[in-house]
C-alpha cells in the first residue's frame, strides 16, 4: 500500500504463564524455559490432561489495582486490561497527552482508538447459576422467582465479551474508533489488522490493539481433549512425535501510531507494522484443509499488502500449535508460499502455551523482540522435524533472521488463517 | 484522494419477531405490528419480566438444506443461516468456487454460546448439589460428544455461515453488545473499501431468550415489566417507557461494489455510505446524559458519507425504550443536527421488533435500506405520552409516514459504551 501512511509500533505489553512483562516472557523463550506446569485452576489429578501454562500465584490486584472493578469483570478481563494498559503506558502516550494544551485533549482522545480481540467468555461464567438450579430442582417458575436472591446482579456485565474494550477505554480515555473481535483464535491478530487499517484510513491517529483469553477451565480442556487436540505432556511443534497443543492464558497488546506522529513526539519506535492477510478455509468449526491453502493464501495477501516479497522476510513465527493436522498443513502452506525456501521458522507455544484469542498477538510482541535481538529462538522441545515437511527450517537451536522483517501466522477454528508482517526498528 | 469504493446493498434477509422473511418483517413494521408477547419458549412465569419478542413459527429443522451442518447450529445460528440464504436469494448473486476467495463475511454474533439444556447437562453430571465438581465431566455417563463443544465456540456461527455459503475471503465476527450488528456492517464497509474483497455478506444474529439470558437482563432491571400489555411494553421516547423488550433474530445484507451491481443489472436498495464509531468511556451500562460518544459516532458517519445534517431525511434510532438511553440519544441528535432537527423523521423500530441485541444494528440497517427503497419512514409504535426531554425530535407517531428519503442514519449504542452510526443513501441521490 504505497499511498497509505507508515505505522509505528510504539508500545507493547503482555502477561502469560511465562511472566508479567514482555522482558520476562522473552527471557523465558530465549532461555528455553517452558511455562507449562501442573494445572492449578482445579484438582486435575484424575484428568487425562494435567498441564497448562497458567498464570499462577499472581493476585488480580497486582495486575489491576482497582478492587472495586474486580467485582464487575472476570479473570480474562483482568489480563486484557493489564496488558492493554502496559502497551499504552510504555508508548509514552499518556505522558505526552499531559503536555498538551487542555483544549486539545478532547480531540486527542477522540482520535485515540482501541480494538480488542476477546476470547468471548468462559463456560464457568454460567456456573454461578448452579446453586439456583439445584434449589429450584427443575422448577423454572421457582428459578425465576428466586433469581434475585441467588445470582450476582452484575452477572451479565461481568461476562460481557467487550469488557476489556470498555474498561481500557475508560482508564485511558481512548474514545475513538473501536471494535471487539470475537473470532476465536484469530481475535488478537485481527485486532492488530483492524487497528492498523484505521490509521491507514485516517480514522484515528493512534490506536491500541489487545488480545486476551483464559481457556484453562474444565469444559474447554474437556472439549479440546475429546477433539484430540491436547498433548498430555509437552508441546512439540512440527515434531515427528507431536501429540497436541497445551493451553496457556493471558493477554498481549501493542500500541500503533502514525509513523510521522511517533517521530515528531520522539517516541521510542519498536517496529513498523507492514501488512496483514486474512482468509478462511470455510471448512466448518474445527476442520482444516490438509493442503495448507489457508496459510499460503494469508501469507501471499499479507506480503502483497506489505508491498514486499518472500525474499524480504527474515523470519517466520508459525502458529505451531503442536497438533498433528494443524502443524502439517501449516508447514505445507509456508513451504508453498515461500517456494520451498522459507526463512528460519520458529514458534512460541511450547513455552507460553496456546492463549487462543491472545496467542497471535503475543507471538507478534515476541516476534518484535526476536528481531530486535537479532535472533530466531530455537524450539527446545523439538527432537526431529516430521519427515513429510523436513525442509521446514525450524530448529532446536537459535537461528539468525535473514532480515529485519518477521511474518507471524495465526490459525483458528472456522478455518481462520491470518498473517501479519512487521519490521523491527534498530534498537 | 483516489476514487473510493462505493458499496451497494443488493440483498436483504431477515428472521425477526415480526416475520420470518424480509417481506413479512417489513410489512409488519410498516403496519406497526408488535412482535412481543408472553414468553413461550420456556416457563418464564416466575421471572420479573415474562414477556419477550420471540421469532414465531420458524422451521428450525429446515433452516438450511445441509443436515450435517444444522446439527452444529444453535437457535440463533439457524436464524442466521436462514436469513443469509434469504439475502443471497434476494440479491440474485452468491459465491461460486471461482470467486469464493473474493467474498467476505462479517457477523455481529451474540454472546450466548451454551444453551440452557447444555448447562442443565453439566449441572446434572457435575454440580447436582449446586457446587461445580470438574470430575463430574469425566463420569462415563456424561455425554462425551464434542458436537456440543463445537456448537458453543465464539465463532461457531461464522464457521457455519462461511462453510454453508462457501466464502473463503476475509471473515470475522465482532461483539460489542447492542451495537454488534452496526459495527459488523461498519467493518464490512471498511473491508470492501480497502479492497480485501469484491463482495460481502454482513449482519448479525442473537437469541438471549433463554433462562440465563433473561436472568441477566432481569437482574439489571433493564427490561420492561409490563407483563400484562406486552405489545405496548416497548415504547421508545414515550414519557412512560420503563425498559426494553428482549427480542431475537437475524438479519443479513449482501454488499457489492456499486459498479459491479449496476453492470449485472441488480436492484440496489441503497448505498451503505458511511460508518462512524466511538467509545463513550463513561460507564458500562449508561449512556452519557450529554450525548458525548454518540455525538462523535454520528458526526463521523455523516463525514464518512460526505453528507451534511440537512441531507438526512430519516433516522432509525437505537431507541431502546429505557429512560436514559432515549434521552441521551435525543441530546446527541440535537447536538449534531442543530436547526435541521425538525426536518427529518425519527423512529425506533424496537417499538415493534423488540431489542435483537447483537442482531439489532443489522436488522435496523436493513430497515433503513427498505425505508429508502419504498419511501416510507416506519412508525415508532406505542407513542402516547410525550417526554419533554425527548420532544426535540420529529417522531413518526400514529402510522408510518410516506416520504422521500434521500439519506438515512441508523444508530446503535451498546453496553460497554461502543457507539455505531451508519449512513445510507438513496440510489437516485448517489447518481444525481
Amino acid at each position: 500500500m504505497s499511498n497509505s501512511p507508515r505505522i509505528a509500533i510504539t508500545g507493547s505489553g503482555a502477561v502469560c504463564g511465562a511472566g508479567l512483562t514482555v522482558e520476562k516472557i522473552w527471557a523465558a523463550v530465549i532461555n528455553g524455559q517452558s511455562a507449562v506446569t501442573p494445572i492449578t485452576q482445579w484438582d486435575a489429578a484424575r484428568w487425562p490432561v494435567k498441564v497448562a501454562a497458567g498464570v499462577n500465584g499472581v493476585k488480580n490486584q497486582e495486575l489491576v489495582e482497582d478492587r472495586k472493578l474486580h467485582k464487575s469483570i472476570s479473570r480474562t478481563d483482568i489480563f486484557g486490561i493489564y496488558a492493554g494498559g502496559e502497551a499504552i503506558k510504555s508508548s509514552g502516550i499518556p505522558s505526552h497527552r499531559e503536555t498538551l494544551d487542555a483544549a486539545m485533549v478532547p480531540h486527542f482522545n477522540d482520535r485515540s482508538g482501541l480494538v480488542v480481540g476477546s476470547g468471548g467468555g468462559t463456560y464457568s461464567s454460567n456456573y454461578e447459576y448452579f446453586p439456583l438450579m439445584t434449589e429450584s430442582g427443575g422448577d423454572m417458575r421457582k428459578f425465576g422467582a428466586e433469581l434475585g436472591s441467588s445470582v450476582n446482579p452484575m452477572w451479565l456485565l461481568k461476562n460481557l465479551p467487550n469488557n476489556v474494550l470498555c474498561h481500557v477505554g475508560i482508564r485511558h480515555m481512548f474514545k475513538g474508533t473501536n471494535a471487539c473481535i470475537t473470532n476465536q483464535c484469530a481475535g488478537g491478530v485481527l485486532a492488530v489488522a483492524e487497528a492498523a487499517e484505521s490509521l491507514r484510513t485516517d480514522e484515528a491517529d493512534r490506536i491500541a490493539a489487545v488480545g486476551h483469553d483464559t481457556p484453562i477451565e474444565p469444559e474447554t480442556v474437556f472439549g479440546y481433549h475429546k477433539l484430540g487436540l491436547l498433548s498430555r505432556d509437552v508441546l512439540r511443534p512440527f515434531d515427528r512425535t507431536r501429540s497436541g497443543t497445551i493451553f496457556g492464558e493471558g493477554a498481549a497488546a501493542v500500541m500503533l501510531e502514525k509513523f510521522d506522529n511517533a517521530q515528531a513526539r520522539k517516541a521510542t519506535i519498536l517496529g513498523e507494522f507492514l501488512g496483514h492477510g486474512c482468509v478462511t478455509e470455510a471448512m466448518g468449526v474445527v476442520d482444516l484443509r490438509p493442503d495448507g491453502d489457508g496459510p499460503a493464501r494469508a501469507i501471499a495477501l499479507a506480503l502483497l499488502d506489505a508491498g514486499i516479497t518472500t525474499a524480504d522476510v527474515g523470519m517466520i513465527v508459525a502458529h505451531g500449535n503442536g497438533t498433528p493436522a494443524s502443524d502439517a498443513s501449516e508447514a505445507k502452506g509456508i513451504l508453498c508460499a515461500f517456494g520451498g525456501n522459507p526463512p528460519p521458522v520458529t514458534a512460541f507455544k511450547w513455552c507460553v502455551g496456546h492463549l487462543l484469542a491472545a496467542s497471535g498477538i503475543l507471538d507478534l510482541v515476541l516476534a518484535i523482540e526476536a528481531l530486535r535481538h537479532g535472533v530466531v529462538p530455537g524450539v527446545p522441545t523439538l527432537n526431529e522435524v516430521a519427515a513429510e515437511f523436513s525442509s521446514l527450517p525450524v530448529s532446536r537451536d537459535p537461528q539468525r533472521p535473514r532480515s529485519d522483517v518477521a511474518l507471524v501466522l495465526c490459525r483458528g477454528f472456522g478455518g481462520m488463517n491470518v498473517a501479519l508482517v512487521v519490521r523491527a526498528a534498530k534498537p | 484522494m483516489s476514487q473510493r469504493v462505493r458499496v451497494a446493498i443488493t440483498g436483504i434477509g431477515m428472521v425477526t419477531p415480526i416475520g420470518n422473511t424480509t417481506a413479512e418483517t417489513w410489512a409488519g413494521l410498516r403496519a406497526g405490528k408488535s412482535g412481543a408477547g408472553p414468553i413461550t419458549i420456556f416457563d418464564a412465569s416466575g421471572f420479573s419480566t415474562r414477556i419477550g419478542a420471540e421469532v414465531k413459527g420458524f422451521d428450525f429443522e429446515n433452516a438450511i438444506a445441509d443436515r450435517k451442518l444444522l446439527k452444529l447450529a444453535s437457535r440463533s445460528h439457524r436464524f442466521a443461516l436462514n436469513a443469509a440464504e434469504q439475502a443471497f436469494a434476494d440479491a440474485g448473486i452468491r459465491p461460486t468456487a471461482a470467486d469464493a476467495e473474493r467474498w467476505g463475511f462479517v457477523v455481529g454474533a451474540g454472546m450466548m454460546g451454551v444453551s440452557y439444556e447444555e448447562l442443565e447437562s453439566v449441572h446434572r453430571h457435575a454440580a447436582a448439589d449446586g457446587e461445580f465438581n470438574p470430575d463430574g465431566l469425566l463420569s462415563p455417563d456424561y455425554p462425551a460428544d464434542p458436537i456440543a463443544f463445537c456448537r458453543t465456540q465464539t465463532n461457531t456461527g461464522l464457521s457455519l455461515l462461511t462453510k454453508n455459503f462457501g466464502i473463503r475471503g476475509y471473515a470475522t465476527a465482532v461483539h460489542t453488545a447492542c451495537s454488534s450488528g452496526g459495527q459488523a456492517l461498519g467493518t464490512a464497509l471498511k473491508v470492501m473499501r480497502r479492497g480485501n474483497v469484491d463482495a460481502m455478506i454482513a449482519g448479525g444474529f442473537d437469541s438471549m431468550l433463554n433462562p440465563i439470558g433473561l436472568s441477566g437482563f432481569c437482574l439489571l432491571g433493564a427490561l420492561s415489566t409490563d407483563n400484562d400489555t406486552p405489545e405496548r411494553a416497548s415504547r421508545p421516547f414515550d414519557g412512560t417507557r420503563n425498559g426494553f423488550v428482549l427480542g431475537e433474530g437475524a438479519a443479513f445484507l449482501v454488499l457489492e461494489k456499486w459498479e459491479s451491481a449496476r453492470a449485472r443489472g441488480a436492484m440496489i436498495y441503497a448505498e451503505l455510505a458511511g460508518d462512524g464509531n466511538s467509545l463513550s468511556c463513561y460507564r458500562i451500562t449508561d449512556t452519557p446524559p450529554d450525548g458525548d460518544g454518540p455525538i462523535q459516532a454520528i458526526c463521523q458517519s455523516l463525514a464518512d458519507a460526505r453528507l451534511k445534517p440537512e441531507d438526512i431525511d430519516y433516522v432509525n434510532a437505537h431507541g431502546t425504550s429505557t429512560m436514559m438511553n432515549d434521552r441521551s440519544e435525543c441530546v446527541a441528535l440535537g447536538a449534531v443536527m442543530g436547526d435541521h432537527l425538525p426536518n427529518f423523521a425519527v423512529s425506533s423500530t424496537k417499538s415493534c421488533m423488540g431489542h435483537l441485541i447483537a442482531a439489532a444494528g443489522a436488522a435496523e440497517a436493513a430497515v433503513c435500506a427498505l425505508a429508502i427503497r419504498d419511501g416510507i419512514a416506519p412508525v415508532n409504535a406505542n407513542f402516547a405520552t410525550p417526554d419533554p426531554q425527548c420532544s426535540n425530535i420529529n417522531l413518526v407517531t400514529g402510522q408510518s409516514r410516506p416520504m422521500r428519503i434521500r439519506a438515512a442514519l441508523s444508530n446503535s449504542l451498546g453496553f460497554g459504551g461502543s457507539n455505531s452510526s451508519l449512513t445510507f443513501r438513496h440510489p437516485d441521490f448517489v447518481e444525481a
